[in-house]
């Protein structure tokens, strides 16, 4: 039985009638094939990802395990269609704070369309993506001390500049209330951010791969950090997942300097936080 | 003074048709005229602040032009000059080659019509693919005993083959207006590679550029020097310096991504030239 997943933060959402991912409850996550080209590009990327040789195992760790092209019932109720089935990213937590970051100083790439250059220039000058290399895109994080969800809404977090996607980098780490205008505390960014399994160690390792690395461009991809709130649990287990390839193309022999740059900045703001 | 036109610029303005271009002096120093509408201001305001940021480390500081302030110079109208070293004044033969870094050349606080213009220069080069362009090279032919250069629009229409090419003719001893004979890359391990090598030079900025958030080099070159006279005798004193600062902001507190992804690229390409050349050498 296929359900609507709790935690996505972005994407399309499969709500209200409409078509999107769906999950079952043995953590896989049922991507619908889109339209024009870019479903068929993302499994084709997954196909090819996944019996690559040259990527290492420990960067393996960092994509979805995918597990093939399925036919399923559609959210929108158009019957069955053929969805991609990938791991459920955050299937094994119970609380998870979730946050998407658009990686790149653009989000556009070499031989698209005048029509869809236009919209990503546009959106990457409108956001962080232009002067940061990056941009926030989604955040679902769990509040203390409101003990639930706090998300908010897509527009206010498409309008970030620099301070505000400092502000949701720290508050995504914080203890107080995250609603009100209170300074965050940061409480637990050496858990989640720092310590030998945190979320910059894992960066600075994807890094060190894109440095070299000329096989795939990771156009318009996000990074999905994924922490744990549950207080049962002992731990944070902090994870970092490369996310949405519906535009990564052929590297041809050079670096995905887009990511790379977008990376680093990244990078650096947490490092700021720690 | 004696002031004459330099002998091995490039890239960027020449001295034409009564606008004022580059001069330099006997004494190493290198006079370049304040462009107009801001930019040769906001060279300027780079240079004074640089110059006097105690937070640049000095191994940094080695890439950059020495700054002399600005000066009238007569016979340019009493128009004011920015004095910097004049990089190959140290070098009687040299090689040198003028890379455009970042995959774009254009930033938030240009102006649209800039903006515009940069976004097709940029997709019309290697700068958007690559994170870089070629702006121009000269390279001593050591059959030929003379400099060659290639034609200005052939450059601007290369793509990342173009590049490769570019780059190991650069470092090639044979006659390079020529195209049946492949360059030979016989000066690849001695420029890019060894311990003071272009390689190791452009590591070190990269690791500075990881955290440096004072400044945004955008459309700033990378000049890459490095000299023929007796280069198997004396090695090749190969030289990376970043110049052209008309376009620079301020950091903000943000890492310059554009500029430092477009050099890690740029070092990708160097350092596959120099596998390859060691390759063929082991052979």
């Amino acid at each position: 039985m296929l359900k609507v997943p709790e935690h996505q933060v972005a994407g399309h959402i499969a709500k209200d009638g409409k078509l999107g991912p769906l999950v079952d409850n043995q953590g896989r996550f049922y991507k619908p094939l889109q339209g024009d080209a870019r479903g068929e590009n993302e499994a084709k990327f997954y196909e090819s990802f996944s019996s690559n040789k040259n990527v290492p195992d420990h960067i393996r760790g960092y994509f979805p395990v995918y597990h093939g092209v399925q036919l399923v019932e559609a959210s929108d109720g158009s019957g069955k269609l053929p969805h991609m089935v990938l791991e459920d990213v955050v299937s094994s937590y119970v609380k998870p704070s979730v946050m998407d970051v658009k990686i790149g100083s653009r989000t556009w790439y070499p031989d698209v369309s005048e029509e869809y250059f236009n919209k990503c220039i546009k959106k990457d000058r409108a956001t962080t993506t232009v002067s940061l290399g990056f941009r926030v895109s989604g955040l679902k994080i769990f509040d203390c001390q409101e003990s639930r969800f706090w998300r908010p809404d897509k527009r206010v977090v498409l309008a970030y500049k620099a301070d505000g996607a400092r502000t949701a980098l720290r508050k995504f780490v914080s203890s107080n209330s995250l609603a009100d205008d209170s300074v965050p505390d940061c409480a637990y960014a050496s858990e989640v951010y720092g310590g030998s399994d945190g979320i910059l160690v894992k960066l600075l390792e994807v890094k060190a791969w894109f440095e070299t690395q000329t096989l795939y461009h990771f156009n318009s991809c996000s990074v999905l950090m994924v922490y744990e709130n549950d207080s049962g649990g002992d731990e944070r287990r902090a994870q970092v997942k490369l996310v949405d390839f519906a535009h990564v193309l052929d590297g041809n022999g050079v670096i995905d300097h887009n990511f790379f740059g977008g990376l680093c900045s990244f990078i650096k703001f947490i490092q700021d936080i720690l | 003074m004696h002031l004459k036109a330099p002998e091995h610029q490039v890239a960027g303005h020449i001295a034409k048709d009564g606008k004022p271009g580059p001069l330099v002096d006997d004494k190493g120093r290198f006079f370049k005229p304040l462009q107009g509408d801001s930019r040769g201001e906001i060279e300027v305001k780079f240079y004074e602040s640089f110059s006097s940021n105690t937070e640049v480390p000095d191994h940094i500081r080695r890439y950059f032009p020495v700054y002399h302030g600005t000066q009238a110079v007569e016979g340019s109208d009493g128009a004011a000059m920015i004095v910097l070293e004049n990089l190959l004044s140290k070098y009687s033969k040299p090689s040198v080659m003028d890379v455009k870094m970042g995959s774009r050349t254009w930033y938030p606080e240009a102006s649209e019509e800039y903006i515009q213009k940069c976004l097709r220069k940029d997709a019309r080069s290697t700068t958007v693919s690559s994170g870089f362009r070629i702006s121009g090279f000269e390279v001593y032919d050591h059959k030929e005993l003379s400099f060659w250069k290639p034609d200005r629009k052939l450059l601007n229409g290369i793509k990342v083959d173009g590049v490769r090419l570019a780059l190991r003719k650069f470092v090639s001893s044979n006659t390079l207006s020529d195209t049946s004979s492949k360059p030979d890359a016989a000066f690849a391990s001695s420029v890019y590679g060894g311990s003071n090598g272009v390689l190791t030079q452009l590591l070190e900025l990269k690791t500075w550029f990881e955290n440096q958030t004072f400044y945004h080099f955008n459309s700033c070159s990378i000049l890459i020097i490095y000299e023929n006279e007796s280069i198997h005798e004396d090695g090749a004193r190969a030289q990376v310096k970043l110049v052209d600062f008309a376009h620079v902001h301020d950091g903000n507190g943000v890492i310059d991504h554009n500029f430092l992804g477009g050099l890690c690229s740029f070092i990708n390409f160097v350092r596959d030239i120099l596998q390859s050349s060691d390759e063929s050498t082991d052979n």
